[in-house]
Formats: structure tokens, sequence, C-alpha cells
């Protein structure tokens, strides 16, 4: 749409006809959708695995730090790691991808809402969050023997939600502003990297004040604090009350720009 | 599906298009009847795609107006495209869907509940029927444009809009796809199509529209088309074999250059 000017369009008033008989509700237009994207992520099950396998591989690596800076650290930087993985390998490469084969317009040209054929990505995305987050749990709970109470597994696996919606909409930026499908994918890695390396390392203030503080109030250092904060309510302060802030805010820029830019074809 | 049975099954007026200064297409205007093989002609960059583009809704309009159906795509798109079956020019569905799984998906986006027979049914109607577990990806390029056929026609649209729909094909399948046009003609399905085949269009489109610099310069049926210009001096001298044909006006009419 954004590829042609804008007004004044269509000069002849219409003439509304009643509905069609064989329009589907949108209930059933979503339905279809959703069930025929997890399909396709079952089918890529195997890059899925390993979104998930990482961040297990450092929690059972880290087993030895646990004592030093605490379960709720560890499970909560594994969470981040993780959330990171989905929004930015996971989701803006497999949009660039059907964006670029045109599946996109294919189903644009049927009855269905614009924004279902978005919904029904995003709730696939949310799936793999809640997945990610369980076997992060499980994985602590049964070898890092990391034990938290009901409250903060429910409030940590709610600020993983919101914390996976910041690397949704910054991967919905990659794919609006970036056309290639390969350019997003060496892009989206990375950021991923990036965002890896240096919260992991500056957060442990190996890099010195600057970077640790800079981490802190990056997409990495919010949504770590406020799943760290999450998964033990009684330690929830001011700071992380920021956090969560900072967290929406970054979420509503970035999906603010990835919507605006994004565009359904690259022709 | 509405009111106005007589309704032609695609108005186009006034059609203008534009990418930022460039003017794609330039006030086209044309109609599709229902039961007519409707064949948008014309060099590489013409402003085919971009008015097919406009009819399929995925680009908006300059100006001017596209009825399908009677329904107004700008205001009732759902509508419009509930009444229309597409099959774009790439073969775009998830490779990692099975046959069964892709026609599932677009019934339950047309709304149409596909039960297992009926799933047998098309899926020999196309001789696909040892395919079904297949996935997309893994079929050969007849057999994709096979089952793209099959889905712009799933929910029996009043106007199927197609875009090259034999580039890439073997003359066989080309002949079995023709063969389905026609049939769906037959039928009462308006077909709006596009193609860089003369002797195809020629042979199975009942009017022709040839468009350049995104203007139509003529709108007829092949045969009037080529009577009324038969004796236009460039298209004598686009005429090799004696006989003019469509190509031979195609080519008087648009020049023999080649077009980026």
């Amino acid at each position: 749409m954004s590829s042609t000017t804008s007004s004044p369009a269509f000069s002849i008033a219409p003439t509304l006809l009643p509905p069609p008989r064989t329009l589907p509700p949108t209930s059933a237009v979503y339905a279809a959708l959703l069930r025929a994207d997890l399909t396709t992520q079952w089918r890529n099950r195997r890059a899925s695995l390993m979104v998930i396998l990482l961040p297990a591989i450092i929690l059972v690596s880290w087993k030895g730090l646990i004592e030093r800076v605490g379960g709720p650290f560890v499970l909560a930087n594994c969470i981040t790691i993780g959330l990171n993985a989905i929004g930015l390998m996971g989701y803006s490469n497999s949009i660039a991808r059907d964006r670029e084969k045109e599946i996109f317009q294919r189903l644009r040209v049927a009855p269905a809402p614009n924004w279902t054929i978005m919904a029904s990505r995003l709730t696939v995305q949310l799936i793999m969050i809640a997945i990610l987050t369980i076997v992060i749990f499980v994985v602590g709970y049964q070898y890092d023997h990391i034990s938290l109470n009901i409250s903060g597994y429910v409030a940590g696996f709610l600020m993983a939600i919101v914390g996976g919606a910041v690397y949704l909409a910054l991967g919905q930026m990659i794919v609006g502003r970036l056309k290639n499908p390969e350019t997003v994918n060496a892009t989206s890695r990375l950021v991923y990297i990036a965002f890896i390396m240096i919260g992991m390392f500056g957060e442990l203030g190996m890099l010195g004040d600057f970077i640790d503080k800079a981490v802190k109030y990056s997409p990495y250092g919010t949504v770590k604090s406020i799943v760290s904060g999450a998964l033990t309510p009684g330690a929830w302060t001011a700071q992380t009350t920021i956090a969560l802030l900072v967290t929406l805010g970054y979420t509503a820029v970035f999906a603010f720009l990835g919507i605006r830019w994004f565009k359904w074809s690259n022709k | 599906m509405n009111t106005l049975s007589n309704t032609p099954v695609l108005r186009v007026e006034g059609l203008n298009v534009n990418y930022g200064a460039f003017h794609a297409v330039r006030d086209v205007s044309f109609e599709v009847q229902p039961g007519e093989i409707f064949g948008l002609l014309g060099p590489n960059g013409a402003g085919k795609t971009s008015t097919l583009s406009a009819v399929e809704g995925l680009i908006r309009p300059f100006t001017g107006a596209i009825h399908v159906a009677g329904y107004d795509i700008r205001h009732q798109p759902l509508y419009a495209r509930a009444c229309m079956g597409v099959q774009l020019q790439a073969t775009s569905f998830q490779p990692e869907l099975t046959l069964v799984e892709i026609l599932r998906l677009y019934g339950g986006l047309y709304g149409v509940n596909l039960t297992d027979s009926q799933l047998n049914t098309i899926l020999r109607d196309i001789k696909l029927e040892d395919h079904a577990g297949k996935r997309y990806g893994q079929l050969s390029g007849g057999q994709q444009q096979r089952v793209s056929l099959v889905i712009a026609t799933i929910h029996d649209p009043r106007l199927v809009l197609m875009d090259e729909p034999t580039t890439g094909l073997d003359p066989q399948s080309r002949r079995q796809l023709w063969e389905r046009i026609e049939t769906m003609r037959d039928k009462g399905h308006g077909i709006l199509l596009t193609t860089h085949s003369m002797e195809e269009a020629e042979a199975v489109c009942d009017r022709i529209a040839i468009i350049d610099h995104g203007q139509i310069i003529t709108i007829d049926s092949p045969q009037a088309i080529i009577d009324d210009n038969r004796n236009r001096p460039e298209v004598i001298r686009a005429s090799r074999k004696g006989k003019i044909t469509l190509e031979d006006v195609f080519i008087g009419l648009t020049g023999a250059d080649v077009r980026a």
C-alpha cells in the first residue's frame, strides 16, 4: 500500500452491497492461519530447539555461579537470552523469508484481515516464549535446584511475556527497515550477539562502570531486571518499576517504527 | 452473491497507479463479464501487474474505482476478495505445509469447510491424489501451478485473476492449464489474465487489452484487433510469415525494442 502516493484515492462513491454469504468469521480465519503457522513452526522444530537449547546450556553451565549471584539472577539471564533469540532470530527471519517468497501477498488476497496474519505469527512466538520460560524453570529446578515460590514463577512467566514483546518489536523493526532476508539475518544475529555479549559481561562488571550503566537501561538490562525482580516478588524495587516502564517504552517505540516501516512485499 | 446478477464480475474505471513520481498505470478502464476470458497483454513494465495488484487490493491506486462482482475493493475489500480467486506470478505457499494442509488453510480463509472426501476429489481432479502428504516445496513447478489454480477456485469465485499462469510450464502442463481455464469460463467464471504468449492469448481469450506505458492502446476480441490493425505499416513490418498474427499486431503497436 505504501508504494503509491496517497489521496485522492477513488473518485467514485462506492455502492455498498449486502455482504456475500461466503465471508468467513474472523475467528475461523484466525484459527486457519494459526493452525498453519503452528504446523510450520513444528516442521522447523530443529531451529526452534536451538533457540531453547542455548539458554538451557548456559543455565547448566552457570551452576557454579548460583551461590554467588543467586538463582533468580541466573534464571532471568537465561530467559532474557532465549527471549532475544526468539524475537531477533526466530521471528524476524521467518517474517523476512515469507515476505521474500510472497507468502504474505498470497494470504492478503484472501478475505483475511491483515491484522489476523500478523496476530497468528505473534501468537506462535508467544507460545515459544511460554515454552522457553517453562523449560528454563524446569531445568533450573531439576539440575540447578533453583526453587521459587509459586508467585515468583507466575510473575516471572508474565514478565517473560512482557520482556519477549520488546524483542519481537525489535525484530519487527529490523524486518520493517530491511528488505533482504540475508541482511535481516545478518543484522539480527549481530544485534543478538551484541546484546548477549555486552549484556552478560557488562552486567557482571567486566566491562567497566559506563558499560554497566548502559547495559542496565538497554533492552537486555531492563528485561533481565524485570524478569529477575518478578522471580522474587519481595525484592521488586522502584528501580525494577523504572525498568518495567523503560521496557514498555522500548516496546512501544520499536513496535511503532516496525509497523510504520513494514512492507508486505519486497517488490 | 449479490443482487445484481448482470453486474460485470470486474469493473475498472479511470485507474491511475503511481510509484512516487513514476506513473505506472494511466487512466485504465475495462470490464470483465461473467463467462469471459479477458487477457491483459503488454511488454515488461507496461503496467499489467500493477493493474492486477490494484484489482487484488495489494496496492492503493492514486485515482479510479474498482468493483469486483459489484463490491468496491477499497470500501468492501474483504467482500470483494471473497468474490475473487487469485493465482499470483510467484508460487507463494508455505513450503513446509503439505498439499492437504494448504487446501485446508485456504479453505478456512475462504469459509469453505472441506471434508476428507472433498479433499480427495480435488486432489484426484488435479492428479495429485498420491501427493496429498507431500510438502508444497517438494512439488514440481507444474504440480505447484495446479495447486495454485485449484486454490484460486476453491471457493467458486466469480472472478479469477491469473498473472502469467503458464510461465515455466512444459507444453503438456500448459495445454492442461488452458483446458482448465476454458472449463472455468464455461462454468461462468470471469477470468482476467496476463500472459506473454500471444499465440495462447489469440486462441483462448475472448477479449484482449494491449497495455503499454501504463495506458490501454487497444481493447477488443483478438480477431477484431488483428483486423483493425492489419494494414498499419508498423504491423506489416513486424509480420514475418505473411499472415498477420496477434503477435505481429502487438509488436507493431508496442514496438520491437526489448524492454528492461
